[in-house]
């Protein structure tokens, strides 16, 4: 049995050695696998989480409780924020009892700077455009709606949506089309200027 | 383990650079708009440079009245708290580390004040997790029925002569490697110690010490997720068992049986070496969004045939802020040192 165990983490191993580390070895997310079983088993009792030294079990079982059945766990006091925050003068605007990202937030404001805004929702979290229109496609229009859902600055922490609408008969009508390209690389270019707003507010 | 990670960076590089290769594709394709050309056309690749490192420190506190199982001086007032700083760093590459340490007071114990953790690091991708340390394996797998967390957990004052596990405590624990990975919507992991003895630093595979293994998979089938598992220790103990859980009833149930093949050699109250046979169940339902209400069972028989049975009781409710109040309740029935029932009821509060 035990070599058998053994030749099986060496397999493992090896396998984990051959594929991308974003995945696991057969595809799969272990990040949303362990949440799935935490739901299930709790936090605590997950069987792939194995906490070692009873402090640390306490300090689980502790937030846990804290947080309910259905709740979210409170994030812990970060020290760099705390830091940041006896010593920030001026850098970002820390808009009053903002639930998102201040930085994602400035940075989706940057990005929309040239259009018309429809709607600008701090506390929600939520931009969209007017619709936009250009010269050389009268024809086309289209408006931009970008939704901040996290108080970090993550990479899933921003969704942008495009809807775009054609002119026929002197009506518009949605054009139906989907622009994942496009929302991915507006949603990239959100957070390379949310990066760079955090780097240029760490050195300020 | 140098090999995994450096090859986990180059394959990240890899994955850079077919991103950046997309992204001159879509600037060559049809975009919709000229100004959101424009806005789009200084994407980049410097959102994998998004690196950080930080340190956040949580803790929490306990206060509870205990009412034991002890024939004398039951009544037991247990109070203690922790601070945990955990450390934790992101590479450019999306590589996770991190390592944690905490200082306690513990609940029971009048006179102890520790330095917990610091013995692990953990390295993470998004399929992938690594523990490099002081790792554990499940001696009892599939054995169930606890409920109860906490002090009541710890000073229950229950005592069963149902022998279960490797033996000695640190038998289940070590100086290793974990490691745990998704396999689709399967969870698998593998552990293996190489020094029960140690904990952060220590010969590996020692001549006269005990080394570890095991490895256990979560597989969701349907409506249920079954995770079965074995675990093996060189001292000649072995457990194999598995769990099967499905929501029912507007809650979890869990069954699970568990096969411990134990050396009498190496368990205090064992004199028969052989198998251990433990069957539990629990049922943990939420009765709205702050309360919580969770049931145990759990039957024991040892080579000795020395049988037990557990149960145990748990409501909890969170009361915001961090802060929750717990009833708790644990009856040992059978053959034990100590049977009947206890009680606590108190407060952790999260921090």
């Amino acid at each position: 049995m035990f070599k058998f165990i053994r030749i099986l983490l060496i397999l493992s191993v090896s396998l984990f050695i051959f594929q991308s580390c974003s995945k696991g070895p057969l595809g799969g997310d272990h990040a949303a696998n362990m949440a799935k079983l935490d739901k299930l088993y709790g936090k605590c009792k997950n069987p792939h989480r194995k906490i070692v030294g009873k402090d640390r079990r306490m300090l689980c079982e502790d937030k846990q409780r804290a947080v309910g059945p259905g709740g979210k766990e409170k994030p812990p006091l970060t020290i760099a924020n705390l830091a940041k925050n006896f010593s920030r003068e001026g850098g970002v605007i820390n808009y009053q009892g903002m639930a998102i990202n201040p930085f994602l937030w400035q940075a989706s404001l940057e990005l929309l700077d040239e259009y018309p805004l429809r709607i600008v929702d701090s506390q929600g979290g939520v931009i969209s455009t007017d619709w936009i229109t250009e010269s050389t496609s009268p024809n086309q229009r289209c408006n931009v709606k970008i939704t901040i859902k996290s108080q970090e600055l993550v990479s899933n922490g921003v969704k942008v949506k495009l809807i775009c609408q054609q002119k026929t008969d002197d009506a518009w009508y949605n054009d139906n089309s989907t622009y994942a390209n496009e929302e991915k690389d507006l949603t990239l270019k959100v957070l390379k200027i949310a990066n760079q707003i955090k780097a240029q507010d760490q050195l300020s | 383990m140098i090999i995994i990670l450096f090859l986990c960076f180059f394959n990240n590089i890899s994955s850079v650079l077919i991103k950046t290769k997309t992204t001159i594709i879509i600037k060559k394709g049809k975009i919709i708009m000229k100004k959101l050309t424009l806005a789009l056309s200084a994407i980049a690749a410097a959102f994998s440079a998004s690196a950080h490192a930080d340190i956040s420190v949580s803790g929490s506190a306990n206060v509870a009245y205990l009412s034991t199982a002890a024939s004398t001086d039951a009544e037991k007032l247990a109070v203690g708290s922790i601070a945990s700083f955990a450390l934790s760093t992101t590479t450019d590459t999306g590589l996770g580390i991190s390592a944690s340490l905490a200082l306690s007071k513990d609940y029971d114990n009048d006179a102890s004040t520790a330095v917990d953790g610091g013995n692990a690091v953990t390295f993470t991708t998004g399929g992938t997790s690594i523990v490099v340390g002081d790792v554990g394996v499940n001696d009892t797998i599939g054995s169930i029925g606890g409920v109860v967390n906490g002090p009541l957990d710890d000073t229950s004052g229950v005592s069963s002569n149902v022998a279960t596990g490797f033996g000695a405590a640190a038998d289940d624990d070590g100086l290793g490697v974990s490691f745990s990975t998704a396999m689709g919507a399967a969870t698998l992991s593998i552990d293996y110690i190489a020094n029960t003895a140690a904990n952060n630093y220590g010969v590996l595979n020692p001549d006269s010490g005990e080394s570890a293994m095991g490895a256990s998979i979560s597989v969701p089938m349907g409506a249920y997720t079954v995770t079965v598992g074995v675990a093996d220790n060189d001292n000649g103990s072995s457990a194999a068992g598995g769990t099967i859980a499905a929501a029912l009833g507007g809650g979890t149930l869990t069954v699970g049986y568990s096969n411990q093949t134990i050396d009498s050699g190496d368990h205090a109250s064992l004199s028969t070496t052989g198998d251990t046979t433990s069957a539990g169940a629990t049922y943990s339902m939420s009765l709205d969004a702050d309360t919580t209400v969770a049931v145990g069972y759990l039957s024991n028989k040892d080579a000795d045939s020395d049988s037990a049975s557990k149960m145990e009781l748990s409501i909890e409710r969170a009361l915001g802020g961090g802060a929750s109040v717990y009833l708790d309740m644990v009856n040992l029935s059978g053959d034990a040192a100590t049977d009947g029932t206890a009680l606590g009821f108190g407060t952790a509060v999260s921090f």
